[in-house]
């Protein structure tokens, strides 16, 4: 190879940021050469060509296919279970049922709650009865029929407001309450008094469904007493700590794979007892087992966003400021504690300034499957009545919805103890930046006069703000950054890369501090076996956590190679500098080759270790949104348009501009599923069973649903407390305020207010013959 | 439970017809129906015969009458794409554009859209349903929000075809082939209520097979189009729908043809506005009287009120566009 091709990694003439010595703490970033600019993910031909390999498309030399049978009643007993049959059918490798597990091994739904991995009691369709290994999918599920189990069909409840009523079927032996909270500051009967105005409203958002691309599922393969599970998740660590405890095994006795992954939107950070099954089915037949569920599967039994009911009253002053704000909600984390209240409330106690604020949550069982976190849990359902009530209260008070909301902006976060400060705070930014892009006050202007004009196609627009409870991410996290001596790198980290982009940003960093190509960085990442520990990919924490260990690895790095340079420039280390392709010593001007370094050619490597450091002390990391979107309603027909879209976010550092753009649209998207079509319907009179459980009739949003004109606008302060990167979360905050401002820009359009999602046909055209008769229609 | 099966693809249309002389053979067109069925254990098979092997049933044509033939297997796409359709038979190929999605419109045939099966999901589903041979239909005090306001009686399904209103519309006469030789019937007879007989959809016997579709000419008077409303705008089935055939004349109608979609079990022809807009020049009293006029037999059940104010809006403004074109 010719001399000056060994440099093919480096980047020429990037402006490399100062090393720190070893002991300080690295600079923030100025002005970046790589991040911030729109970077083509670095896998995308692999993803875009097939050769990317997913858990669901592992095969294994001599691998079996497993299947659930499941319980196709919403809440019955078991009574019997007869496998005889499936266990004699050819290709039967082994079942697995209640009876032949005893009772060991148990299935824990939260710290709390555990029952036997196949329970004799189902209290929801879709819970797991039964379990067989076969030769071929299509045998495994054959053989499934062939088990026959006598049920004892039992009364159920489908709906949470139902589920407290006297008389509603009884779910756990306690009762159906599964858990409350409330919270309280100030006096909302004093804050009430204070307001000119106090409005009231019930809310509900239906409960809504992950649906990842890929489906749920793993291959398990034991040698000798070690498991791998190659699962689709969204952290490896996570899978391992569950199964291993489950299983009573020693953490180094499982390791988990997971290196690409085809979503999971929160569903996807915990095995499933698929993945049980699937360890124990291969560890009875001493073979690998693969159980990858059917779509039906995943909509009864792998999470949701529980449906919530919520009460707002709030109160307010003419010029606007808020007084007080009451919360009541109930949902549901259907029949097993999980998470139905988790954060509910958290905007009404956080996003705006209020001294009085009171709410009371209560989450009760109802049978159906139990919910998983969910992007943002509680946040969207919040922002749905939250939002609401304030454009409902902006109208009574005579203010524009953005006029309302600037008017109380807080500083500090009130919802925690002892009120800390946010590092920066963006919402009154998003909000102004937003509404000047979108062209806010000439589009009320717009659509206020076109509502006299009587057509029956009438334009709407309509915002809402949001922030998110987390998203600064933190410790813990570990990176290796090794630099060869070719000058390519490595960069070896336990996080997963959910399809956000993880592993792109990560290159991204790396290029800006080592001044390499991002291409040339080969990434091992989300593998217990061989990656660092990393926490699961969700909360909107995987930039801000990882970026920072990842950039303090390759300063580690850089360090060292200083060290190495210092002895062949004859200069101090201090006088070094690090510019990429070159090291030079500023006092003689001499200059070396990375690769040409001596001590690196012989030592093969340079090791960098990182870690990410704490977050800031006494203060809150919180990113910030305001979106605005407009829409046409038909009012003879109830159809909504959504015209056009715009998310301001703020949410520190723009790392990829690409990726940022992708969590934008995408949030929008999913949130006006939430709005406008999605929801899980269950049988509630005749047998509880969801009805839509299917990939047709439960309706995600086609691309025909998402408008064409949409705009990612990001607000970029510059937070230089949050991180070493200044880095913010942003996959969770873009889809918490999206269905409240289409609901705000119907009510702009029509004067109906939609309390119930989905805003679909069949509830604008109920709404517009109730509520708004004299509508021409 | 490996269930005798087996798939015939015969090159004839007699051998077709013998080979679905056995017991439980079901015919297969492009099979992006009748594959979700047998995947859903909907109803057993154990004989499919394709069809796809007969190229006699493809393609569009002019027929001597200055009529159009249909084959019955051409694709969807294709009904939406031919220029002849979309100039003489607008809301006809406005009708099979809004099937479904891409991928389902080049697979699926004219002759499957037809002949599909009700996509109720107690029917599709895992319920015992009245259609299947159970004793009651789930709908009636259940989850009923796209069921039938009109024509239902012991069974609520709509009939899920967006492409049968329009040929209704306009007259088709379908021509079938089966054990006992060839004939014609009208596509206003070809479809069956549920109170008729509950058990099936269209008035096939046992191996018949429908090998075309036939439109009469379209007179040059003729304006005509397909609405549909949907919950979501792509790959989705009809909440509402009408087609619209209409003979103009100096502004007037002269005749007149409405078929809903989303209404009924069956393509539900809609005399009561035919009627009230024949002879008028559709003016606003004249659409809103038909307007409402569409909907005095609407019987909802619980959930699917909402369908009379649709259909009422939605005929309102398919007539008030007719007008603007007339
Ligand atoms: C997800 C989904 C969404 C859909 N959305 C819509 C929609 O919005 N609007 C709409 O109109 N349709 C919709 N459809 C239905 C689709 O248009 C039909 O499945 C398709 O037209 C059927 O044609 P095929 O050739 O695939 O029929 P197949 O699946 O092969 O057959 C369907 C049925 O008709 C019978 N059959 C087929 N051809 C003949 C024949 N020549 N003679 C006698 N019997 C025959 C078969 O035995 C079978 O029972 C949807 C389907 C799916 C799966």
């Amino acid at each position: 190879m010719k001399d000056d091709e060994q440099d093919l990694y480096f980047v020429e003439g990037i402006a490399v940021p100062q090393t720190p010595l070893p002991g300080e703490e690295p600079a923030n970033w100025g002005k970046t050469a790589v991040i911030g600019r729109r970077q083509t993910r670095v896998d995308a031909y692999e993803r875009v060509s097939g050769t990317a390999v997913y858990p669901s498309d592992v095969v294994l030399p001599n691998m079996l296919y497993g299947a659930l049978l499941r319980c196709p009643h919403a809440h019955a007993r078991v009574k019997k279970v007869d496998a005889s049959a499936a266990e004699r059918m050819e290709g039967v490798q082994a079942v697995l049922t209640g009876a032949s597990l005893g009772r060991q091994v148990k299935w824990p739904y939260n710290e709390e709650v555990a029952t036997d991995l196949f329970d004799d009691r189902c209290r929801f369709e879709g819970e797991a009865v039964a379990a067989v290994a076969a030769a071929t999918p299509y045998v495994a599920r054959d053989a499934l029929r062939e088990i026959k189990v006598e049920y004892e069909v039992l009364p159920f409840v489908a709906d949470e407001r139902r589920s407290l009523a006297t008389g509603a079927a009884r779910i756990h032996g306690a009762g159906n309450r599964l858990k409350a909270d409330s919270y309280k500051r100030g006096d909302v009967a004093r804050g009430f008094a204070e307001a000119d105005i106090v409005l009231e409203e019930q809310y509900r958002t239906a409960c809504e469904i992950q649906a990842p691309m890929e489906l749920h599922g793993c291959v398990a393969n034991w040698e000798g007493d070690s498991l791998t599970v190659w699962e689709s998740t969204q952290g490896v660590y996570a899978v391992q700590a569950k199964i291993a405890d489950i299983l009573g095994l020693p953490l180094s006795r499982v390791r988990v794979i997971g290196h690409y992954m085809g979503g999971g939107f929160g569903s996807k950070l915990q095995p499933g007892k698929y993945t049980v099954c699937a360890a124990l089915l291969a560890k009875k037949t001493g073979r690998p087992v693969k159980i990858f569920l059917s779509r039906e599967e995943t909509l009864l039994a792998a999470g949701n966003r529980p449906p919530a009911t919520m009460t707002i009253k709030a109160g307010v002053k003419k010029d606007g400021t808020l007084t007080a704000l009451q919360f009541t909600g109930l949902a549901s984390s259907g029949a097993y504690p999980a998470g139905g209240i988790s954060l509910l409330d958290w905007l009404v106690r956080d996003l705006y300034l209020c001294a009085n604020v009171q709410s009371e949550l209560t989450d009760v069982a109802i049978n159906a499957g139990p919910a998983r976190p969910f992007r943002a849990p509680g946040h969207p359902q919040c922002a749905w009545a939250l939002e609401q009530m304030m454009d409902a209260l902006a109208e009574a008070a005579g203010l524009d919805p953005i006029d309302l909301r600037l008017k109380n902006i807080p500083l500090v976060s009130q919802g925690r103890e002892g009120a800390p400060p946010y590092t920066t705070t963006g919402l009154a930014e998003c909000i102004r930046q937003g509404a000047e892009a979108f062209g806010w006050r000439e589009a009320r202007r717009r659509t206020a006069a076109g509502r006299k004009e009587q057509g029956h196609l009438r334009r709407g627009v309509g915002m809402g703000s949001c922030l998110w409870v987390v998203g600064g991410g933190g410790p813990p996290s570990t990176v290796i950054v090794k630099l060869f001596a070719d000058g390519s790198v490595n960069l070896n980290m336990g996080a997963s890369d959910i399809g956000t982009g993880t592993k792109t940003v990560m290159a991204m960093v790396l290029a800006e501090e080592l001044g390499v190509r991002p291409a040339s960085i080969q990434i091992e990442h989300a593998d217990t076996g061989s990656t660092q520990y990393a926490t699961p990919s969700g909360g909107s924490k995987t930039v801000p956590t990882e970026s920072p260990a990842v950039r303090s690895a390759a300063i580690a790095v850089k360090q060292q190679l200083l060290q190495m340079a210092a002895g062949e420039l004859g200069s101090p280390v201090e006088n070094l500098r690090y510019g990429g392709e070159y090291i030079e010593a500023v006092d003689s001007g001499k200059k070396v080759k990375v690769t040409g370094i001596a001590a690196l050619k012989k030592q093969g490597v340079v090791v960098g270790i990182g870690y990410r450091g704490p977050n800031p002390e006494g203060k809150v990391v919180n990113p910030f949104a305001a979106q605005f979107c407009e829409v046409e309603v038909n009012t003879r027909t109830g159809e909504v348009r959504i015209m056009r879209f715009l998310g301001a976010h703020e949410s520190g550092r723009v790392m990829d501009r690409l990726t940022f753009d992708n969590q934008v649209f995408g949030g929008i998207t999913m949130g006006i599923g939430l709005a406008m079509t999605e929801t899980r319907i269950l049988d509630e009179n005749r047998t509880g069973k969801m009805v839509n459980c299917n990939w047709h009739d439960y309706k995600l949003p086609t691309a025909l649903d998402v408008p064409t004109d949409m705009v990612s606008l990001p607000v970029e302060l510059r937070d230089s407390e949050a991180n070493s990167t200044g880095a913010k979360g942003l996959g969770e905050p873009v889809t918490i305020p999206t269905a409240a401002a289409i609901a705000n820009a119907i009510y702009d359009a029509v004067g109906v207010r939609v309390r119930q999602s989905p805003a679909d046909p069949l509830t604008m055209k109920r709404l517009l013959a109730e509520e708004a008769p004299e509508v021409r229609s | 439970m490996t269930v005798h099966f087996s798939y015939v693809r015969p090159a004839s249309l007699q051998d077709a017809v013998s080979q679905l002389g056995s017991d439980n053979a079901l015919i297969h067109a492009g099979g992006t129906d009748l594959l979700g069925c047998l995947r859903d254990e909907v109803f057993p098979a154990e004989k499919l015969v394709s069809i796809s092997g007969l190229p006699e049933l493809r393609g569009i044509s002019k027929t001597t009458d200055n009529g159009l033939r249909i084959g019955a297997l051409t694709t969807i796409a294709e009904v939406a794409a031919h220029p002849l359709i979309r100039e003489s038979y607008a809301a006809l190929a406005q009708g099979a554009a809004a099937v479904a999605s891409p991928q389902l419109r080049n697979q699926g045939t004219l002759g499957g859209n037809l002949c599909q099966k009700p996509r109720c999901w107690y029917y599709r589903g895992e319920f015992h349903c009245l259609r299947k041979g159970g004793n009651y239909c789930y709908a009636v005090n259940g989850e009923n929000q796209y069921h039938c306001i009109l024509g239902g009686k012991n069974c609520f399904i709509v009939h899920p075809s967006d492409t049968a209103p329009a040929l209704l519309a306009f007259g088709a006469v379908l021509r079938i082939t089966g054990p006992r030789g060839s004939r014609s019937v009208t596509l206003a007879d070809f479809h069956v209520l549920p109170e008729r007989d509950v058990t099936r959809e269209t008035v096939l016997e046992a191996g018949e097979i429908v090998t075309e579709i036939l439109l009469p000419p379209a007179s040059a008077a003729m304006r005509s189009s397909y609405r549909k409303v949907r919950a979501r705008q792509a790959w989705d089935f009809a909440l509402a729908g009408v087609a619209l055939a209409l003979e103009l004349e100096g502004g007037r109608v002269r005749r007149s043809r409405v078929v809903l979609s989303g209404a009924a079990p069956i393509p539900w022809r809609a005399v009561e506005v035919e009627k009230i807009i024949t002879g008028s020049a559709l003016e606003s009293e004249v659409i809103h009287e038909a307007a409402v006029a569409a909907m005095t037999k609407a019987r909802p059940l619980g959930k699917n009120g909402y369908k009379i104010p649709l259909f009422q809006g939605m005929l309102a403004e398919e007539l008030e566009k007719m007008r603007q074109v007339s």
